[in-house]
């Protein structure tokens, strides 16, 4: 069984202060740690574990410049057998034009299962998987929690809202966004990542690919980055924790909470 | 299952034939002194109990589970087992146990704390995944310098840098040296993590870049004696970091105040009016053997009446946040926490001070004090803060 699994590099957002910059479509990078987009690191490892018990091979796919085959390493470094960089800086791209990009580069890749994160925590569009299958023609699954592959069927549930689940079983091959959850991601320990500098890492130009210009101009244009505004209504409240709490009291009764 | 070849113990791990002395302190008064069988009163849980598991996984005997390694975890290389485990080989249990977490941090399988805490090494180069740019907010206002060839390198660590309370302390104890005319600087933004807990938590690979970077940026920077907050770095840093030809004079932040109260440098004669009981940390104490540095100190400042627990010393009972589990989080949730238990022990001596000298504890213990509604009996000062109320600057 192949499977490919695309992912993404995106920044360490948990703890940092957040910085556009003077372009407005960016954040400021040097202050920033990256690593791998979340719901990717279930999808890889949802693959690993596919690959341990059925064989077969594993490559980890992303679009993005140099810096991001530190992400690939990692990929490689958890089981992956491959991996590929499209080499293409993606700012001014939107989920359709590395969609149209993701489809040619698996035109050219044997695949019984493409898997993606669900979503990417800094864009959130949840659109990439989705749009891939359907350039390919493949069927596809999203917000998968469970997936079970045997004689050439995946049987898979995907999460709905207050905790339902759907079941589907799919003929492969097919695409699935995996959703987290599905499993516990294992830890990249740093000598694996130095024994996976071993492993074939690809880079691709988009000139090497049949790409038509139509599909490299975006439909979607990011025009401006912005933070919320500040509430107005944010106060805070000082002194001693029986001060506190009293002001804390007072503020709740005459809004009338209690 | 692992290859017998891959570890490192595999010729010794089976000589523990489990007389269960690992448990106790070296004056035998509480079978209670392994913190993480203190904890759990599972056989399991100890030391002899460990290295079973570890032999049967070694053996393919049994698989690993998250309970397995949870168990293995709830280690946190306090050491008393080292110090009464009766065979030739007890110098290597801590390593013993160190090497099986090692093979599972190889193989990914790790409980997700301990995960979350290495992979938060690995982006921010500290344990709480807190942005790398904030390391030095808490010498925000305190004029503490950038070290730039100052006499001393005063390294902070992960706990004393992030922290809320400890970096009260650390604020606290720049000051102190501050006032005692000390040449010195910090790192700031610019430091990262000393890698002890992370060696402890088995991620060697990862603790050899974090040594070698530190050394590297150390010896660039001309620094030639360090002085540390917590012990946990000043261990790493005395006894490890020379494997990688790190060759500094490290003292723990103790032993050079004890010094300048020596040298007249620390004018101390405001006191402090307390009955103080001292918590001896354990990479201050069973792993570098300094247990009068810290005394010395609280014996010389007017007013205090220094008490000691029973198990003081070489059998003191760890305050359980060492081996990253101030992180990790094995061993809370319970009476039978060795924090909680501690603070007890310390409450128990009529003290109404209990003294640390490491951010890990001081962090444990304050936690634990307030699980045991012991806020209005017993106040958790670090040594720094004592001395610096002695010397009027606090």
């Amino acid at each position: 069984m192949d499977i490919v699994t695309c992912i993404k590099r995106v920044p360490d957002t948990s703890d940092a202060d957040i910085i556009i910059d003077a372009s407005q479509r960016e954040i400021e990078g040097d202050t920033l740690a990256f690593k791998i987009n979340d719901w990717d690191e279930y999808a890889l490892e949802t693959a690993v574990q596919l690959k341990e018990t059925l064989g077969g091979s594993l490559t980890a796919v992303t679009v993005g410049p140099k810096e991001w085959d530190d992400v690939l390493r990692r990929a490689l470094a958890m089981g992956a057998d491959k991996a590929i960089r499209v080499d293409e800086d993606m700012i001014t791209a939107d989920s359709y034009m590395v969609a149209g990009i993701l489809e040619s580069l698996l035109r050219s890749l044997s695949y019984d299962l493409v898997l993606f994160g669900a979503q990417s925590e800094d864009f959130g569009s949840g659109q990439l998987g989705i749009m891939v299958a359907e350039m390919l023609g493949v069927p596809h699954v999203s917000l998968v929690v469970s997936l079970q592959v045997q004689d050439g069927i995946a049987r898979v549930k995907r999460e709905l809202e207050a905790g339902a689940l759907e079941s589907y079983t799919i003929e492969l091959p097919a695409v699935l966004t995996v959703q987290t959850g599905i499993n516990r991601p294992r830890y990249i320990s740093l000598s694996g990542i130095k024994r996976a500098m071993t492993k074939e890492l690809q880079v691709l130009s988009l000139s090497g690919l049949s790409l038509s210009q139509e599909m490299l101009a975006p439909m979607v244009r990011l025009e401006r980055l912005e933070t919320p505004p500040t509430g107005k209504k944010a106060e805070f409240i000082s002194g001693s924790p029986e001060e506190s709490a009293e002001q804390l009291a007072k503020i709740l009764q005459n809004s009338g909470v209690f | 299952m692992m290859t017998l070849t891959e570890y490192r113990y595999s010729d010794v791990v089976h000589r523990c034939f489990r007389c269960g002395y690992c448990k106790f302190p070296v004056n035998w008064i509480d079978v209670n002194n392994c913190p993480a069988y203190a904890r759990y009163r599972m056989e399991s849980y100890s030391t002899g109990g460990r290295l079973w598991l570890i032999r049967a996984w070694l053996n393919d005997e049994i698989n690993w589970t998250e309970h397995f390694a949870e168990i293995v975890y709830a280690c946190v290389s306090c050491k008393n087992c080292v110090e009464k485990c009766p065979l030739r080989f007890n110098i290597d249990i801590v390593n013993m146990i160190v090497a099986a977490k090692s093979e599972m941090v190889e193989r990914g399988l790790v409980p997700s704390t301990v995960k979350e805490f290495l992979e938060n090494v690995q982006r921010q180069g500290n344990p709480y995944g807190s942005s790398r740019a904030r390391r030095g907010e808490w010498s925000q206002g305190t004029g503490v310098e950038q070290y730039q060839g100052q006499e001393f390198l005063y390294y902070v660590g992960c706990v004393g840098s992030y922290d809320t309370r400890a970096r009260q302390t650390a604020k606290t104890l720049a000051s102190l040296l501050h006032k005692a005319g000390l040449s010195f600087g910090v790192l700031g933004k610019e430091e990262n993590c000393d890698g002890n807990e992370v060696k402890n938590l088995g991620e060697l690979t990862l603790f050899e870049m974090l040594a070698e970077d530190n050394i590297t940026q150390f010896k660039a920077l001309g620094v030639n004696k360090i002085v540390t907050l917590s012990p946990h770095s000043y261990n790493a840093m005395k006894n490890d970091y020379p494997d990688y030809g790190g060759d500094f004079y490290v003292y723990h932040y103790t032993q050079l105040v004890q010094q300048l109260i020596g040298d007249g440098k620390l004018d101390i004669s405001g006191g402090f009016n307390a009955r103080v009981v001292y918590h001896d940390p354990c990479f201050l104490g069973r792993w570098n053997e300094e247990y009068d540095s810290p005394r010395r100190i609280l014996k010389a400042i007017p007013g205090i009446e220094l008490v000691e627990m029973e198990r003081n010393k070489a059998g003191a009972l760890c305050c359980g946040g060492g081996g990253g589990n101030f992180y990790a989080d094995f061993l809370s949730g319970s009476e039978n926490s060795p924090a909680r238990r501690r603070v007890r022990e310390a409450r128990a001596t009529g003290a109404n001070i209990l003294a640390v000298a490491c951010p890990n504890c001081m962090t444990m213990l304050e936690d634990a004090v307030k699980a045991e509604d012991l806020e209005d009996k017993l106040a958790v000062r670090d040594l720094s803060e004592i001395v610096a109320e002695a010397c009027g600057t606090e």
